[in-house]
């Protein structure tokens, strides 16, 4: 009985999944191996898009623990990562291939 | 009441052919895919049940991101029963398809095709399709897979039958998270076996992460598994460790 309340509800889940839309969106750039702006200020409870255009040649991983988020970036490309609705606080990313250098954070208020 | 619990599993394998039984070392799987990412896969798994030989599988896998929404990976698959030799059972396929950018739907949500050549043709090929979700609440992940299975071109009579997976963690820090997980068989997707025929089971796990410097990252995630029903395994040990390059 518990196996199939759990399949229901997980099944429920997937069928009632809602397009997100017209969530705020933030720029980030990747450059030289590094990020900028390493701080970007979001609104807390917010779903929000981060739009990360790594201008370097090589990939790079955008990573946080903190966000459970990992998204690799080709070279020369673009990539949409969404994050939220977030709690108060702050949340460190790193550029995973780069991680001495490419650091930032997020914060929510 | 174990003894007859036994005898109705052993009619039913032998009724509906190859069973669609979890194997020891198998994993719950994620809906995320890393594109350009490649990775060496070593999974193991060994389970003992009561009255029976232990049961070992192993699996050699190298996996690679085709694309951002597509991610491939080919198996080699042995196994070992009691205290015969290890044995190469079969080649798999894995398949997982990303749907979505993680967070942009209320779920994330991918879908798994594997394909399986087992080394005994009489077992034929083995088709395991199903979708894979995941839910964040903040530190706390939760993923729940059901996936369908079936044998084809086998000697034994062919069912599709219906499994699960799933796992809550708690992401404490990235080289030690804790949780549990656990995996389960139910027998013919929509005719169910009774409840002392299907397999449960669960038990904590902990997971983790180690980055190595550049593109290199060492995974791991270990579980002990008990029994939650009379046809299952009573402890299962699992492990997979992944290196990322």
């Amino acid at each position: 009985m518990t196996v199939r309340l759990l399949v229901a509800a997980y099944a429920l889940l997937g069928v009632t999944a809602v397009l997100a839309a017209g969530e705020p969106e933030f720029a980030i750039t990747l450059r030289d191996r590094q990020f900028t702006p390493a701080e970007i200020r979001i609104p807390a409870g917010v779903k929000v898009k981060l739009v990360v255009d790594n201008q370097d040649a090589g990939p790079e991983e955008f990573d946080s623990h903190a966000l459970n988020r990992e998204k690799v970036i080709p070279g020369k490309t673009k990539a949409t990562i969404f994050i939220g609705p977030l709690a108060p606080g702050r949340y460190p990313f790193i550029g995973e291939f780069n991680a001495t250098t490419a650091r930032g954070e997020v914060v929510a208020q | 009441m174990k003894a007859r619990a036994a005898a109705a599993a052993l009619l039913i394998a032998a009724t509906y052919g190859p069973s669609a039984y979890a194997d020891p070392d198998d994993y719950v799987a994620l809906p995320g895919v890393e594109y350009g990412e490649r990775e060496l896969e070593l999974r193991f798994g060994t389970a003992t049940k009561s009255g029976e030989d232990r049961a070992s599988a192993a699996s050699l896998a190298f996996g690679y991101g085709l694309t951002p929404w597509w991610a491939t990976e080919v198996y080699a698959k042995y196994n070992r029963s009691g205290s015969e030799a290890t044995r190469f059972d079969a080649i798999e396929w894995e398949n997982k398809f990303e749907i979505g950018e993680p967070g942009q739907y209320f779920v994330d949500m991918g879908f798994l095709v594997e394909l399986e050549w087992a080394n005994d043709r009489a077992e034929g090929y083995e088709l395991r399709i199903g979708p894979l979700f995941q839910k964040d609440f903040g530190l706390v992940q939760t993923n729940f897979n059901f996936l369908l299975e079936r044998h084809f071109r086998s000697d034994e009579h062919e069912v599709t039958e219906l499994g699960y997976q799933w796992q809550v963690k708690y992401r404490w820090r990235p080289e030690f998270e804790f949780g549990l997980q656990g995996f389960g068989d139910v027998g013919k997707w929509n005719d169910w076996d009774p409840h002392d025929v299907q397999t449960h089971t669960v038990g904590p796990a902990i997971f983790g992460k180690f980055p190595l410097g550049g593109q290199q990252v060492f995974k791991y995630n270990a579980a002990v598994l008990f029994k939650a029903s009379s046809a299952a395994a009573d402890r299962t040990l699992r492990a997979q460790l992944e290196y990322e390059f």
